[in-house]
């Protein structure tokens, strides 16, 4: 080890020439920028996530558009489009959901090995580390979502109705649903605190939010108890909202509540993620 | 220069600090978990450069009496003070100028050491630049330069005690908690870390140190607080300590031929209370000073009674705990 002890306790100097090193505090802004950095990094320096990562968009759009394709459903479709203009909404959204709820995964993993203890011990603001787990998957999900339908485009020819613009706030509108979400897996990770009951339960919510929804079937295909299901399905008016936008259909009407929804989803959760968060270790 | 900390000396902290007063202050501390007490009453000083060893088993309340020291959790009663800051009124203030190891190596280990120690400087306020800087000083001081790049995951439980210890010295905080710091390393990890926490004492830093291990509290600390069902128990320097409770010894082992009986009759005539010891040969005299050996040593010569060996026993840091132990679990 290099020492760097003062010979004798009297020499040191009262730091002139050194300025001093106590630094007086960041930024809010900083901080969430630090701690996503920081997510974001612990991502891409991991060759199994990054792999992970690429793979998921792959199957997700794959496995989805080879299985449903071959259903003959075609005749319930809006006119003038094909399944996989249908689809693609529905992918990606789903494929936003699973990706939000790693981010309360995320959590506990700080909350356990002491980070948060670390950041607690700091002068910040204790709910930088929620907004960054926030926005480093925002930023992921956007990176996945831009894969996914750079694929689509070039592989499988999809080519949506409502054009670029169309596709692009179609994806906008989902990594808001996403974000939104994100926050409820927060919520979930900072009160729960254990990543077991997290992953049964979020299987246990999401997999009927998707399927019973407007997602890979046109409602009217399911039957009567589920098609009233998937009518007060908040998912339905999301997935309905985004493929409209993307496919030019009428239903834009339906973009404001499913931005309505997200916000108050990523409100409320967002309040229970911080009262949580707060509590002991 | 001196790298671990630059911060104590010369420097007055905020809040119209006098540089006499105790670094950590807590007077009356007590602290309820609902209706169940963890800490009552606790009352310590800490002098500016000098380490305060807590002692006390698990469960004893160090790291809650640490929490609230910290500022991470209120106190149900009582004040506490650090580094001339209360931790209830101006807890930003005192993170400012803490530094907190907690008792598992509380370091990020999907990214590299050298980020982990960058990102800490940023967040407390450094340009990417000085943050670049100070962690690379950081990582030669403890000997992570060659690691610096790897993932903390890589680590070795040395070296991630190492970087967690780096981490919370990122700030040159004036005030360092250590939470049972060398629990589970192996001997030359433990000498290592010894070593590096009586260096930053010698630079000006006040420790506060919580161990179960006696011999850690022996070896760095000024002063001990024994801790024990969230209450002290016993303080004082360890040589106080050892006074307080575990009695010095004068064992004479007389010349063969001896009656040690006899030794141990003249001996109660002039006011002691000795004992044979199990050898059937030495006579044990517990002594309240120094010059009561004398005392003894005559009593025996006036006996006939000739010492072919002399030793004296100190209580170790040991029987003051489990004497201290006891005692609160008669209460």
């Amino acid at each position: 080890m290099t020492a760097t002890v003062p010979t004798e306790p009297g020499t040191r100097e009262p730091s002139a020439t050194e300025p001093a090193q106590r630094w007086d505090g960041s930024s809010v802004v900083t901080q969430i920028a630090v701690l996503t950095a920081r997510s974001l990094r612990a991502f891409a320096g991991d060759p199994g996530l990054v792999l992970i990562g690429l793979i998921q968009p792959v199957m997700t759009l794959f496995v989805f558009t080879q299985i449903f394709t071959n259903f003959a459903l075609a005749a319930n479709l809006p006119a003038g489009t094909e399944y996989l203009d249908f689809l693609m909404p529905a992918v990606l959204v789903n494929h936003v959901v699973q990706t939000s709820s790693q981010t309360g995964i995320g959590l506990v993993e700080d909350l356990r090995n002491g980070i948060v203890a670390r950041l607690r011990s700091m002068p910040i603001m204790p709910s930088s580390l929620l907004l960054a787990r926030s926005t480093s998957d925002l930023i992921r999900s956007a990176i996945q979502v831009v894969l996914i339908l750079v694929m689509a485009w070039g592989v499988l020819g999809y080519s949506p109705a409502g054009g670029f613009a169309g596709t692009v706030l179609s994806a906008l509108l989902t990594l808001g649903v996403g974000s939104a979400l994100s926050w409820a897996f927060l919520a979930m990770g900072a009160t729960m605190r254990r990543t077991e009951p997290m992953q049964n339960i979020s299987v246990l919510v999401m997999v009927p939010l998707m399927f019973i929804s407007s997602a890979f079937v046109p409602i009217e295909e399911l039957p009567d108890w589920l098609e009233f299901v998937a009518r007060i399905n908040p998912l339905t008016y999301a997935v309905d909202a985004s493929r409209a936008v993307a496919l030019g259909l009428d239903g834009t009407y339906l973009v404001a509540p499913s931005l309505f929804i997200s916000l108050a989803v990523a409100v409320v959760s967002a309040f229970i993620a911080i009262r949580g968060f707060r509590k002991p270790l | 220069m001196t790298v671990l900390t630059t911060a104590p000396s010369g420097r007055s902290a905020g809040g119209g600090h006098d540089p006499e007063a105790p670094m950590i202050e807590a007077v009356d501390v007590g602290k309820r978990f609902g209706s169940v007490p963890a800490l009552e009453s606790v009352s310590l000083r800490v002098p500016r450069g000098s380490i305060l060893g807590l002692l006390g088993h698990n469960g004893a309340g160090k790291t809650t009496l640490v929490n609230v020291l910290t500022a991470m959790q209120p106190a149900s009663s009582g004040t506490a003070r650090v580094a001339g800051f209360d931790v209830a009124t101006r807890p930003k203030e005192v993170r400012k100028r803490i530094g907190l190891t907690g008792q598992f190596a509380a370091v990020d280990e999907q990214i590299s050491g050298r980020d982990n120690l960058v990102m800490l400087a940023r967040l407390l306020g450094a340009d990417s630049a000085r943050a670049k800087a100070r962690a690379d000083e950081l990582l030669e001081a403890f000997d992570l330069t060659g690691a610096a790049a790897r993932r903390a995951k890589t680590y070795s439980g040395g070296m991630r005690r190492r970087l967690d210890l780096a981490a919370c010295l990122v700030g040159n905080p004036e005030v360092i908690f250590l939470d049972e710091p060398t629990t589970g390393l192996d001997p030359s990890s433990r000498m290592a870390m010894w070593e590096i926490v009586e260096r930053l004492v010698a630079e000006g830093t006040t420790v506060l140190l919580t161990t179960q291990y006696l011999d850690e509290a022996d070896r760095l600390a000024d002063t001990i607080t024994v801790l024990s069902a969230g209450s002290v128990v016993a303080s004082g320097t360890a040589a106080e300590l050892k006074a307080q409770v575990g009695q010095r010894t004068v064992t004479v082992v007389p010349e063969p031929g001896s009656d040690p009986e006899a030794g141990c009759a003249a001996l109660r005539r002039s006011g002691f209370d000795p004992s044979v010891g199990r050898d059937g040969t030495a006579i044990i005299t517990p002594i309240d000073a120094s010059r009561d050996t004398a005392t003894v040593i005559r009593a025996l010569d006036e006996a006939g009674i000739e010492p072919a060996e002399l030793a004296f026993g100190e209580p170790t840091l040991d029987d003051v705990y489990l004497a201290l132990a006891r005692r609160a679990r008669a209460a």
